[in-house]
């Protein structure tokens, strides 16, 4: 059962085999197989959120989740949420709020926040404290990081009403 | 793999000093050095006949920006577009050697070489300009790069094309005249930071991230004195690492050892890990020095050096006639700088030389460090910096890199080292405690008569690690003197003696964000709020009375202006009529850094609002007016943001922030829930008040906000609460006990020692089993063994029912080894009565079954007998597996002898005496196996019949779930599924004597059956998650009919019952019924929360269910609970990690007496969970 074997993993919209354990977290697989350096280690134990991708939608603790229950499922890292000419709406917030001190958990807090916009386009400043609990941040960049996901819930909101 | 380059696209001093179409500025390393040698040259700043700039400064970016506002300096000297300039920051074959990057002094101190440089470019490029136009230079000026006329509009030159084919190096003059203020177009405006965009779209490189050709992994292993670095033992205890401990782990390429310094190297990272946890060391005993359970205790008993700094006047005389004089003593926890992201490094240790990729603050001092840890010149060391997680004074950074160096170079190839969230926490040079006591007086009219203070630090800088635990230098302590930071206070004292006391480091320390002057503050700035309600003054009126400085005096007014302070003596509480009182307090201070008498940075003054709830305990800090005068600001829009960073760690450190220690003093917290940062939910409203100094000398701003928080915080809660607190952190329980609602401490429950009751009745055992031996019958006759069975004879639709039938008896579950080949045996399963080693049943003939004809498969599956007529141990479930149908025990035996045949002899069983007496097993077997299939009960339903089949036979679930006698035999009747144990976990009971608070409906069981988890009951764990796995080969119809059968045993509750019943429990075991506020429940906090509580916290995929439902939580006994939390949760119905290596045994009993209270608060707490836990983690070996 501890044996390596190839995992399937579908990321930011393409298809990769990784011959891994199964049981590593995919964090690993992410960073190391995959190059995708957005998602951070922190602490491995699912409390701090610097390691957030979305799954199937929904932000996932990718330091918790083991390669095999994350195969067959949609995973999405910053690096397919946006790139500098051409950014999600969360990422160009917290550019223009200037969201980041050291930065280092700010792929958590992208991730969080985008998951909550998608599942909540209009959240109060309560919903977003809340959503960001658990989502540590040593530098103190709390205030322009709330700023930054209201601002991008406003353009959101905006840009949806402005589509045909 | 994509790699890092090397050196990514910094650019590079020695090929810049070495090209043409150049104007440098550069600067003789030393007075002798030789102009014409790149390597003795510091470049500052170089431009290029491409018109790009790049500028050069020793310090490093911890986060705060200064790479950005090093850019606007250069920018603005040079007058060029900033997004031209590139900024290279300390890196040792790169950039000038400007020291460490400490004090928040880059911007007041470490910028002037560059503007000088750029200001001196700016000229020279005037004057190539004016030659090559014929024009006189002062009609020339630049702009966004381009060299203009002042009269001439048509001109415009880009400066790129004064440097066609010119080699122009200039040594920096230091009287090069550099811009009026008035002049800046650049400084002083906010702009955007130059490295956001890469941070938000992940492609920014932090070390952590750096890739290179060959790259192996490597963790260390830390010695057991956790965070302590002084004494003999450090470097010394190590007694023997058991190499062999890992041969079972892939890719392990090496095991490096030097002294007390452990470090695995393995191909991938997650190898890396497993090694490093699974290697055996043993260490010696060791002991260490002081008790930190209380810290002014332990700091006033520590020896001391003392510097007398300041001695004015006749502090003694004048404290002996003041009518009003008051004695008080502050305390200062420890603290952690809680870097996000846990140091990491890359090595490279070649021949030539070592080069490191470094998060170092400091990479001119590590490289001296690296040089005596290796045996290397500093010149065959190449630094190079790389960003990482912020941090606020010394991290592990320079310990990970010397770590990689010595795996490196145990490896001959790059090492990528990442410390682990324990590690970091563990070791990380802390915060110092301090202790300082005030003695202190009025005088007649409201003067300040005297001030004697005394403060205590404990710190030696925090050598390197490695250099320790190796033996390159002495653990003997060295004594900084670091704790005279702000030590003289702001106030016209008549009389006043400032005395520090150094001394040695009681655990590692080094400096933390406002370093020592944030203690010293805490202090000074209490004692003069005590001194204004003594001179019946209000508190800000009084410090401006008393204020010498006008520019403090000026930030004082502003800031309580802003604040809209209303004056008052003594506390004058805003109270609502309920459990929540508020209150105001004012603090200030003039960072002053550097060794003393220091050099003096920022000013900063705080107006905190505080809510205390005097209920729970909980103090909020609501809302902070936080004025600075900071000189003139590089970025503004950077300073503010500092300000806001300063303002919340800072109240993060004073209301929640203490690192805890053991018994023996080493470092106990290691992770978030025993270090708990201020998140979101508790923000303040901050409110920053930047006072406009652009025409005075930058002074910083990384540090100074931070500075008066602890006072501004503790004296608005004396607002509140008449209650005055000089001990840190406000944690909920110290703020009860200020006020008098509850003890601070509960008294550990007492310890009682238990013996195993489990092992006292086997010795009767024995003898009523030495009875059967006597009538033992013989050893039954062998099935002659036969060539294996051709698999092609089987069909396909056999094979796959016999695959069915193997997951539905979870075959592979016990006989796979950890690592081995399916079905190859080698599990070894405990019993009460020795170990029993699970056998190979693969097709092999020599050590499988591979010889085995299906009549000998049958007996074995039927009576327990080995082909050759041995018994078997009814660890191997035959009674149950008796009732199972021939056909599908034909399938089964098909689809064995079509798996791979591994050839992998079998480990002796060792049991225990007497049961090591396999003919014994035959009398065990003529009281206990009843082989035959069982009877349809009519009158049950046709799907009970087939649950009840699948439950009895080959899914032997009762071979767990009953519970056996003293024979190890399942028990019958009511007990039948009413709760055994399996491989040390309890398989909770099945039926109505289930724990479970809501009871086991047939869609329960068939959802966790079917995936694992139940929203009413949990996630299977232990040895029953491999069974769920295995359990997905079975056909829906079957999951059903189990469930059907199952949950005949438990009395139905209606839907809508059920339903209230978990409202009940969600409401009854919520947040709210059970404030955070003990450290346990801190534990649960940091550790549990962001999973297991929906609705509080990220809505996440892989969330945990809810606590309070959790039969385990709600067992007799809490050995299930403990198990999931040390070893974690493997599945794939859900991972939880393991946080055995994350809590001792202690934090571990204080974690799970909270969960038992909160989500089983009708159940009695478990008793001697210590031992418990003990016993379960096994000795640390």
């Amino acid at each position: 059962m501890r044996a390596a074997r190839p995992i399937q993993l579908r990321v930011n919209g393409q298809a990769h085999v990784v011959e891994a354990e199964p049981r590593t977290p995919l964090l690993f697989l992410l960073r190391n197989d995959l190059c995708l350096n957005s998602p951070k280690y922190g602490c491995g134990l699912g409390e701090c959120g610097a390691c957030t991708v979305i799954i199937d939608g929904i932000a996932a603790r990718s330091c918790v989740v083991s390669a095999a229950s994350a195969e067959g499922r949609e995973i999405v890292t910053l690096e397919g949420l946006g790139t500098i000419d051409h950014l999600h709406p969360v990422q160009a917030a917290f550019i223009e709020e200037q969201a980041a001190q050291c930065g280092y958990c700010l792929n958590g807090m992208i991730m969080t926040a985008k998951a909550l916009l998608d599942r909540d386009p209009d959240p109060d400043e309560a919903s977003i404290r809340n959503e960001l609990r658990f989502n540590l941040c040593r530098c103190g960049t709390h205030i322009e990081i709330l700023r930054a996901v209201m601002t991008a819930a406003r353009r959101m909101r905006e840009g949806a009403s402005a589509a045909p | 793999m994509t790699e890092t380059p090397t050196r990514m696209e910094t650019p590079y001093r020695r090929a810049l000093l070495q090209r043409s179409g150049v104007l440098a500025i550069v600067e003789r390393r030393t007075s002798a050095a030789d102009a014409l040698d790149p390597d003795a040259l510091d470049l500052h700043l170089c431009l290029t006949e491409e018109g790009a700039v790049y500028a050069f400064n020793g310090h490093v970016d911890l986060g705060t920006g200064i790479r950005t506002a090093l850019a606007q300096i250069v920018a603005e000297e040079l007058d060029v577009a900033i997004d031209t300039v590139t900024m290279a920051l300390g890196d040792t074959d790169n950039t000038p050697d400007q020291g460490p990057t400490i004090a928040s002094e880059t911007i007041q101190i470490s910028a002037r070489p560059l503007r000088i440089a750029a200001a001196q470019a700016r000229l020279h490029l005037l004057g190539l300009a004016a030659d090559m136009l014929d024009r006189p230079t002062d009609d020339l000026v630049i702009r966004d790069g381009i060299l203009r006329s002042r009269e001439d509009a048509r001109i415009a030159l880009p400066f790129g094309e004064l440097l066609q084919n010119r080699q122009i190096h200039l040594l920096l003059d230091p009287e090069t005249p550099v811009k009026d203020v008035a002049d800046y177009r650049i400084v002083g405006r906010s702009v955007g930071r130059v490295d956001i965009p890469d941070k938000v779209t992940g492609s920014f490189v932090y070390v952590h991230d750096v890739r290179v050709p060959g790259m192996l992994h490597g963790r260390v292993v830390r010695p057991p004195y956790s965070g302590i670095d002084a004494g003999d033992f450090v470097g010394r205890s190590l007694e023997e690492v058991d190499k062999a401990s890992i041969a079972h782990v892939p890719g392990v390429v090496a095991v490096v050892v030097q002294g007390d310094f452990i470090g695995v190297v393995c191909e991938r990272e997650e190898q890396a890990i497993e090694a490093a946890a699974a290697l055996k060391v043993t260490w010696k005993p060791w002991v260490a020095g002081a008790d930190l359970g209380h810290v002014e205790n332990a700091l006033r008993a520590q020896p001391v050096q003392s510097r007398r700094l300041v001695d004015e006047g006749d502090v003694d005389a004048a404290l002996a006639i003041a009518g009003h004089r008051l004695d008080r003593t502050y305390v200062w926890p420890y603290q952690m700088h809680g870097s996000i992201g846990p140091s990491c490094a890359v090595a490279d240790f070649q021949p030539n030389g070592l080069r490191v990729w470094s998060g170092t603050q400091n990479p001119y001092p590590m490289r001296t460090d690296l040089a005596l840890l290796m045996g290397l010149a500093e010149e065959r060391i190449e630094v190079i910096r790389i960003e990482a997680a912020g941090c606020y004074g010394r991290n592990c950074a320079d310990d990970v890199t010397a770590d990689a160096a010595l795996l490196s170079r145990g490896v001959g190839r790059p090492v990528r080292v990442q410390l682990t969230r324990e590690q970091e926490h563990l070791w990380e040079p802390k915060g110092a405690a301090q202790l300082i006591d005030v003695s202190g007086a009025l005088g007649p009219g409201g003067s300040l008569a005297a001030y004697d203070f005394e403060t205590r630090y404990p710190s030696n800088l925090a050598p390197t690690l490695a250099l320790l635990l190796t033996g390159a230098v002495s653990p003997r302590p060295f004594i900084a003197q670091m704790g005279d930071r702000t030590s003289r206070p702001a106030y016209d004292y008549e009389n006043i003696r400032v005395t520090v006391h150094d001394m040695a480091p009681i655990v590692r320390a080094s400096w933390l964000r406002g370093v020592s002057a944030m203690p010293n503050v805490f202090a000074h700035e209490s004692f003069i709020d005590e001194l204004a309600e003594e001179a019946g003054a209000d508190p800000v009126a009084f410090r401006l009375d008393h204020l010498t400085d006008p520019r403090a005096a000026e930030l004082t007014r502003a800031t309580a202006e802003r604040a809209g302070w209303t004056p008052r003596v003594g506390p004058a509480p805003q109270e609502d009529g309920t459990e929540i009182v508020r209150g105001r307090g004012f603090a200030q201070a003039r960072y002053v850094h550097g060794k003393w008498p220091g050099t003096a940075a920022a000013w900063s003054a705080w107006a905190a609002e505080v809510a205390v709830n005097r209920v729970t305990g909980e103090v909020n800090v609501t809302r902070v007016v936080v004025g600075q005068d900071t000189g003139m600001m590089v970025n503004p829009a950077g300073v503010r943001h500092q300000i806001h960073g300063n303002v919340i760690q800072s109240t993060s450190r004073v209301l929640k922030e203490e690192v805890s220690f053991s018994e023996t003093t080493a470092v106990a917290s290691r992770e978030w829930g025993a270090y708990p940062i201020l998140g979101f939910p508790d923000l303040p409203s901050v409110d920053v008040l930047m006072m406009d100094r652009q025409y005075e000398p930058p002074l910083g701003a990384g540090e100074s906000a931070s500075v008066p928080s602890a006072a501004a915080i503790v004296n608005a809660v004396y607002d509140a609460t008449g209650v005055r607190f000089r001990e840190l952190p406000l944690t909920p329980e110290r703020v009860l006990a200020g006020l008098g609602r509850l003890p601070q401490k509960t008294a550990a429950p007492a310890r009682k020692r238990r013996r195993f009751a489990f092992f006292g009745g086997l010795g009767a055992l024995a003898v009523g089993l030495a009875g059967f031996a006597a009538m033992a019958l013989p050893i039954r006759a062998a099935i002659p063994p036969i060539a294996r069975p051709d698999p092609t004879t089987y069909s396909a639709s056999t094979i796959e029912r016999g695959r069915v039938m193997a997951s539905l008896g979870a075959c592979a579950v016990c006989h796979t080894a950890p690592g081995g080949a399916a079905y190859a045996g080698g599990l070894a399963i405990e019993t009460p009565f020795g170990t029993v080693m699970s056998t190979n049943i693969t097709p092999d003939v020599s050590t499988g079954i591979g010889n085995w004809s299906y009549p000998a498969f049958e007996r074995a599956m039927r009576e327990g007998l080995h082909r050759d007529g041995r018994h078997l141990y009814p660890a191997f479930p035959y009674p149950n597996f008796a009732k199972a149908d021939e056909a599908d025990l034909q399938a089964l035996y098909a689809f064995l002898m079509s798996q791979t045949a591994v050839a992998k002899a079998n480990a002796p069983t060792r049991m225990t005496f007497p049961f090591n007496i396999r003919p014994l097993v035959a009398g065990w077997n003529l009281l206990f196996n009843r082989p035959g299939t069982i009877e349809a009960d009519t009158a049950q339903s046709e799907a009970w019949n087939r649950g009840r089949y699948l439950v009895d036979g080959l899914g032997h679930c009762s071979a767990c779930h009953s519970p056996r006698n003293a024979l190890g035999a399942e028990k019958t009747g009511a007990s039948y599924l009413a709760g055994g144990v399996a491989e040390g976990w309890e398989a909770p009971a099945l039926t109505n004597l289930s724990h479970a608070p809501i009871p086991w409906t047939e869609a329960d069981i068939y959802r966790y059956l079917r995936t694992g988890k139940s929203l009413h009951h949990g996630t299977a764990a232990g040895p029953m998650a491999p069974v769920v796995a295995e359990l997905r080969a079975l056909p829906d119809e079957d999951i059903r009919a189990m469930s059907v059968y199952l949950a005949s045993f438990s009395d139905p509750m209606a839907l809508d019952e059920v339903e209230s019943r978990a409202a009940h429990i969600s409401a009854a075991t919520s947040v709210s019924a059970a404030p955070p506020s003990s450290t346990g429940a801190r534990f649960y906090d940091g550790g549990c929360a962001s999973c297991h509580e929906a609705g509080r916290g990220a809505i996440l995929v892989n969330a945990g269910p809810a606590l309070g439902f959790n039969t385990n939580l709600h067992a007799a006994k809490p050995d299930n609970v403990i198990r999931a939390i040390l070893g974690g949760i493997e599945g794939h119905s859900g991972t939880m990690p393991a946080f055995g290596a994350a809590l001792d045994n202690r934090q571990l009993a204080d974690l799970i007496r909270y969960l038992r209270q909160r989500f089983a608060p009708d159940r009695a707490s478990w008793q001697d969970l210590e031992e418990t836990i003990a016993r379960i983690r096994k000795p640390a070996t």
